[in-house]
């Protein structure tokens, strides 16, 4: 990650203008244990009072990577139920970074934060259709297919 | 902006999320 994506410059600007990063080493007591670390790199995306909400292990590269922290900021918002940020964040997700594998669960997220924040069933069956039409093979396409029964 | 601008100290992390209401980045690199 070092050598490779964190010097990349859409990296960079993205990091430094969206979040506050930290770095600590692999044994640094208490947070390795607290967190649960057990093999680097671990990339976990806490909300603003310090609750995990995502994380990854192993390399990504510049263009998975920053499409990675899209999702987890997404799903502290969701979780959080703050749907307008979460919504704003899985539509840059999937308008900017289509193909990238994040883009696949935010589809379905947006689909349920939409459906969450309006009461309106329609935004799950769209998940669906847009799962179905360019991601057919996705995981979440097949999470998806209740949806289908929709009105 | 040539580097992403790590913090080393959670305490500062924590303070500077919730002031600027931004998520945390939390990263750890292998320390052998």
């Amino acid at each position: 990650m070092g050598a490779v994506t964190y010097p990349d410059s859409t990296v960079i600007q993205f990091v430094n203008t969206t979040m506050i990063p930290i770095q600590l080493p692999s044994d640094s007591k208490p947070y390795a244990d607290d967190f649960n670390v057990k093999w680097t790199p671990t990339i976990i995306i806490l909300d603003e009072d310090g609750k995990e909400h995502a994380r990854t292990v192993g390399f990504l590269p510049p263009e998975e990577f920053v499409p990675s922290l899209l999702l987890g900021i997404l799903k502290a918002y969701f979780d959080l139920n703050r749907f307008s940020e979460a919504l704003a964040h899985a539509e840059m997700l999937v308008v900017e970074y289509p193909k990238s594998k994040p883009a696949r669960e935010a589809i379905y997220l947006r689909g349920v934060a939409g459906c969450k924040s309006t009461h309106d069933p329609k935004y799950l069956k769209a998940a669906y259709v847009k799962q179905e039409a360019e991601y057919p093979e996705s995981e979440w396409a097949v999470s998806a297919q209740p949806y289908l029964l929709l009105l | 902006m040539a580097e992403i601008q790590w913090l080393n100290d959670m305490t500062t992390a924590s303070s500077k999320g919730k002031a600027e209401k931004k998520p945390i980045l939390l990263g750890f690199f292998n320390s052998e």
